[in-house]
């Protein structure tokens, strides 16, 4: 009776906002960077952040993290603004980061684990092997495959309810971005997490999205829901082709 | 009872322009239709048919509902996914499958003009 009622209740509500940028603007040596950003991601959605080299998306990525302010507008995360204070409930991984590389994998794993409050053990065992992940290899050692799954992992392993991702396909082998893109799914399958990636591999990720927000110029191009976009018969590709071509 | 049947992306072909679950739906009842998944065998769940897959989890729990729906597969709470072992649903989506495809060529048929008899007859036809 009582899970009847509230999967009721729980089907009658609107889905919360992860994600909301309301009119942000950035300016970067008074060249203007982001320019009227609005949009918003449901919770427990995947959104691909798709858009050209050098179209705002590492400072749009940036500004909800808090590591940067906006100039103008507000960014709010699950209802509250964005900033600093907020980094514990979201896990970022920046393009081109890197790991230290004279320590190992499980060196990398354990240093992790005292840093982060919400690191889940038992979750990493279960990432290392879906991941191909081994302790015992030196990070400086590794492909850009195999770094690149390593820091999945240690984004993934942590519980925190937003995931935001910066290109995590590149210079990635074919094989390591099919393991990076199945671990992802199932870790939304439980509707709990929500996820933001940027990629230029729109047609490895296109069937992941449900959602996809365009970014060109410093201004939002376009906000999809992926599925509407295929009941008029167009796919992610070619709406990006459409838009940025 | 048929072991569990996982799947790889290969099992399908999908055309990223249409929606993803009505081609997982029409693709799975016809392996059902045509025996290759058999009465009983158990299907992955949602979020193994997801990351095998590599699509939105979503998708796959539509095209299960759908499918359900249609009375091919059932949910046995705590146990998992099914084909169906009712012999009737599965005899019913080969009649539907059948006047699909009767549909198709009697659109080819009146294309050139003619009757699907005709179409056949004309197709037998020596040189």
């Amino acid at each position: 009776m009582m899970a009847q009622a509230s999967g009721a209740r729980a089907a009658g509500e609107k889905k919360a906002t992860a994600v909301k940028c309301d009119n942000v603007e950035v300016a970067i040596k008074r060249k203007l960077i982001l320019n009227g950003i609005s949009f918003d991601i449901p919770a427990g959605s995947l959104t691909g952040l798709l858009g050209p080299n050098g179209a705002g998306k590492s400072t749009l990525m940036r500004l909800l993290t808090g590591l940067l302010e906006p100039d103008s507008g507000r960014v709010e995360l699950f209802g509250r603004p964005a900033g600093t204070d907020r980094l514990g409930e979201l896990s970022f991984l920046p393009d081109r980061g890197q790991l230290p590389p004279h320590l190992t994998a499980g060196g990398w794993l354990d240093l992790a684990a005292g840093i982060y409050p919400d690191w889940n053990r038992e979750r990493e065992e279960e990432l290392a092997r879906e991941l191909g992940v081994y302790r015992d290899k030196k990070i400086g050692t590794m492909s850009r495959g195999e770094e690149a799954r390593l820091q999945l992992l240690t984004c993934l392993a942590r519980e925190a309810p937003l995931i935001i991702l910066d290109e995590p396909f590149a210079g990635v082998d074919m094989i390591s971005r099919e393991r990076i893109a199945s671990a992802v799914v199932a870790e939304m399958a439980d509707g709990q997490r929500t996820f933001l990636i940027a990629t230029h591999d729109i047609r490895e990720m296109e069937q992941l999205f449900d959602r996809i927000v365009l970014i060109g110029e410093g201004a939002i191009r376009g906000v999809h829901d992926v599925e509407e976009l295929r009941l008029g018969g167009r796919s992610v590709e070619s709406c990006y082709r459409d838009v940025f071509s | 009872m048929p072991p569990i049947r996982g799947w790889t992306a290969q099992d399908f072909q999908i055309d990223p322009s249409r929606p993803l679950y009505e081609q997982f739906v029409e693709q799975i009842r016809a392996m059902i239709a045509r025996g290759e998944l058999e009465p009983g065998t158990r299907l992955p769940s949602v979020r193994e048919t997801a990351a095998s897959l590599r699509v939105n989890p979503t998708t796959v729990m539509k095209a299960y509902q759908e499918l359900e729906r249609l009375e091919l597969i059932v949910t046995f709470r705590g146990q998992g996914t099914f084909v169906t072992q009712a012999e009737e649903a599965i005899r019913l989506t080969r009649r539907q499958l059948a006047k699909e495809a009767v549909r198709r060529l009697e659109e080819t048929a009146r294309s050139i003009g003619i009757t699907l008899e005709e179409l056949w007859e004309l197709s037998r036809e020596k040189e």
